[in-house]
């Protein structure tokens, strides 16, 4: 590609790749420029977010002088991402990674290293440093300290060690520098960040070897993953994704990496997706057991029930990072990606009801302890708590899983997940893990809710369950009352909503979350996780074919580092919102699991 | 002023300072569970944690009755408002360096902000004031060491 380096608009969404440190994650246009970095960890303020204005966002771009097409990759096993740039004069290649706290010695609060190798020829490169604190809103002085330039504001500050990159030309606001690299010749540089503490500036060789280090790290935790079914590369790469989610401070999973990605270019629904969702809890134990990643599962089952301990037995739609509730929703100054505005930080769906969540976490706490896990004492009086809560909130209108922000309904998804939540606490209660004590009634409501929903929330018009009671409208998440076991596969009902799905929210393999009012203006892309959730309906439902040929489509429509984001753009295949998404490589995990289960 | 008296109050404070926060978290007002944490250093089991951890946090609150007592003998003064004070100071000094900084460094199972994908925590870190266990925590965390700090005082004065 042609890419002239900084560019007036932004890059399309499928031009990024991410990587990370199990702290922070950044995004690396194909062109060269990091374009997306948050300091000190994922849900911290940006210093780096031309993402969500090209001009103010700051950025860190390294790209060779003059006409380039490039071709890129993870380095395999790793979530390293290798850049290969091609010119008239020559070629070389530009390796970046958040480097992991290997090895002994000092290591930097973080660190990011980008290493370049001459291939052939010879090339002029250009790099620029224009760090922005605090999602562009926090003025930064930069200056030489010991002849290294040094960005800091209060108690951040962040440093640019450079070898064979050239002199840095400091100006106010940016560093910029050039140099030529030949065919035996490589350079580095290494962007070194500290928070609350002075600043380590790392030697060349501690580089390297931490560089080594860290490549030899992602390649251990790949090589000890248990999943040999089918499509491994693809379940890899989306394990890595995942991966890249973990705060590994807390064991949480971010839902993405980023903020405010649209989901309709030029349209409000910019979302704030760096806080962990209940939502996903069912689906990434199940993950986390699948792969073989049993520490992974502890920690983030152990984040989980401690998280919500605060609100239990009541639980928050989605929880900080850390652990917190405060989750206040605010606008940004900021142009926004393609001029989609407003650019939203934290997120107002917390404060909504979304009973569905308490039959994901019900059903994490199924998956854990079918996996051979412990639950205490402690723990499993708080998931009683919350089927009693259940018994007592079912009947209640909400949000939805899809946190509307219209008037609340009564979901048939989130009366389904109610349901699955009490079948799962009375399973967990016969197995002597739960108190028994309310398990009759437990079982008395979960068929109350089932004849509601057969009573109400079943279409004659569409021949499937509708996206609320009384609809005719109809929700691809009514597919997870299928896949979490709220209805067993044979069930014609259910069958029926497959086929429905099917025929009215999918287009080719692009499926739509649901046909219907949501409270907000304009439209969006289709969902990347509705879509393998039909393939993994389909497989359930003994439509192996169909569910291997749509899951084929689906992972050709990964960007070329196989990556997903939230939405696919039906038209043009475009990314669109936050990326890389949590559930979008979840949703592939469990399905190409379950076809690989159903077609034995 | 007799050492006994001090021991006297820091196993009554160490009682009351558990009571209090564990009311706070069955109030949730807070997720902080002291014994929890110590004995996670040194068995992933909950329940044996639990156990171990609240025999380590009487332990401790022995020896810091102790490291009160050392002070009291120092300046030749004792008391209920004299021991609350130094809860308070005691209460500052845990939830911004000693539990906050110095906790997550050294136990195995707790991620601290150094963490990386290389590694896999099993306990969130406290964060400054302890407030990753919940925004009021700090508060019931100077309620329990106030608490702490003047039985201790107290219970070193009257056995004068």
């Amino acid at each position: 590609m042609g890419d002239a380096g900084r560019t007036a608009e932004n890059l399309p969404l499928r031009e990024y790749a991410a990587i990370g440190d199990g702290r922070c994650v950044a995004l690396v246009a194909r062109g060269g420029s990091i374009d997306w970095l948050t300091l000190p960890d994922l849900d911290s303020p940006t210093v780096f977010a031309a993402l969500l204005d090209v001009a103010r966002g700051g950025r860190l771009s390294l790209r060779p002088a003059c006409r380039f097409r490039t071709e890129r990759r993870y380095l395999p096993e790793t979530n390293v991402l290798e850049t290969t740039f091609f010119t008239d004069g020559g070629c070389l290649r530009v390796t970046d990674a958040l480097t992991l706290p290997e090895g002994g010695g000092l290591v930097p609060f973080r660190e990011l290293q980008r290493r370049v190798d001459g291939i052939s020829g010879t090339v002029p490169m250009c790099w620029r440093l224009e760090p922005r604190f605090g999602y562009a809103g926090w003025p930064c002085k930069i200056e030489r300290r010991g002849g290294v330039p040094v960005a800091s504001v209060g108690a951040d500050a962040l440093g640019l060690r450079l070898f064979g990159a050239g002199e840095a030309q400091v100006e106010d606001e940016a560093v910029g520098g050039q140099f030529e690299v030949s065919g035996s010749s490589s350079a580095v540089l290494a962007l070194v960040y500290a928070h609350q503490e002075p600043l380590v500036l790392p030697s060349e060789d501690e580089l390297a070897a931490r560089f080594e280090a860290t490549c030899a790290s992602w390649r251990r935790w790949v090589e000890n993953r248990t999943y040999d079914g089918p499509w491994r590369s693809a379940v890899m790469r989306s394990a890595l994704a995942l991966k890249l989610l973990v705060y590994a401070p807390s064991g949480a999973i971010a839902a993405a990496a980023t903020a405010s990605l649209p989901e309709e270019i030029g349209g409000a629904r910019n979302w704030d997706y760096r806080f962990s969702w209940i939502r996903d809890s069912a689906f990434t134990i199940d993950a986390f057991l699948l792969l073989g990643c049993p520490a992974e599962a502890d920690a983030y089952f152990w984040w989980l029930m401690h998280a919500s301990q605060l609100t239990q037995p009541r639980l928050q739609v989605l929880y900080r990072l850390d652990g917190g509730t405060r989750l206040r929703e605010r606008q940004l100054p900021l142009a926004g990606y393609r001029g989609s505005r407003p650019v939203n930080i934290g997120n107002g769906a917390a404060e909504q009801l979304q009973l569905d969540t308490y039959g994901e976490l019900l059903q994490a706490a199924w998956l854990y302890a079918r996996g051979g896990n412990q639950i205490d004492g402690d723990i499993a009086r708080r998931l009683a708590r919350l089927a009693d809560f259940v018994c007592t909130a079912w009947r209640r209108a909400d949000a939805g899983i899809w946190e509307v922000r219209s008037e609340p309904q009564q979901f048939t998804q989130s009366k389904m997940l109610c349901a699955v939540a009490l079948d799962r606490a009375v399973e967990l209660a016969e197995q002597g893990v739960l108190p028994s004590r309310n398990v009759e009634l437990w079982r008395a409501e979960s068929g109350a809710i089932r004849t509601f929903v057969d009573t109400h929330c079943w279409s004659e018009l569409r021949q499937s369950y509708g996206r609320f009671a009384g609809s005719d409208e109809l929700d691809a998440s009514v597919l997870l009352g299928l896949l979490h076991g709220y209805a067993d596969p044979s069930d014609a009902r259910i069958r029926s909503t497959v086929d429905a799905i099917a025929r009215v929210l999918a287009d080719g393999p692009y499926v739509r979350r649901y046909a219907g009012d949501d409270g907000l203006t304009g439209e969006e892309g289709a969902f990347v996780a509705c879509s393998f959730w039909l393939a993994e309906a389909l497989a359930r439902t003994g439509r192996v074919e169909e569910a291997t040929d749509l899951m084929e489509q689906l992972l050709g429509l990964a960007n070329d580092v196989g990556l997903y984001a939230e939405e696919l753009d039906p038209a043009s295949g475009a990314f669109l919102g936050n990326m890389p998404q949590g559930l979008s490589h979840l949703a592939l995990i469990s399905a190409a699991a379950a076809i690989a289960e159903v077609a034995g | 002023m007799s050492v006994w008296g001090a021991l006297a109050g820091g196993f009554a404070g160490t009682l009351v300072l558990t009571t209090i926060l564990r009311t706070g978290s069955e109030l949730r007002l807070t997720r902080i569970d002291l014994p929890f944490l110590l004995g996670t250093a040194f068995t992933a089991d909950r329940t044996r944690a639990k156990a171990l951890g609240y025999a380590l946090h009487f332990v401790v609150g022995l020896a810091f009755a102790l490291l009160y007592y050392a002070i009291f003998v120092a300046i030749e003064e004792s008391g209920w408002w004299l021991g609350a004070v130094f809860g308070l100071v005691h209460a500052l000094f845990s939830a911004t360096a000693l539990v906050n900084i110095l906790l997550p460094l050294v136990h195995p199972r707790m991620g601290s902000p150094l963490t990386g994908a290389n590694a896999t925590a099993l306990l969130e870190p406290p964060g400054f004031l302890m407030r990753n266990y919940g925004a009021r925590t700090p508060l019931v965390n100077i309620l329990a060491h106030v608490a702490y700090g003047a039985l201790v005082g107290g219970f070193t004065q009257l056995a004068s």
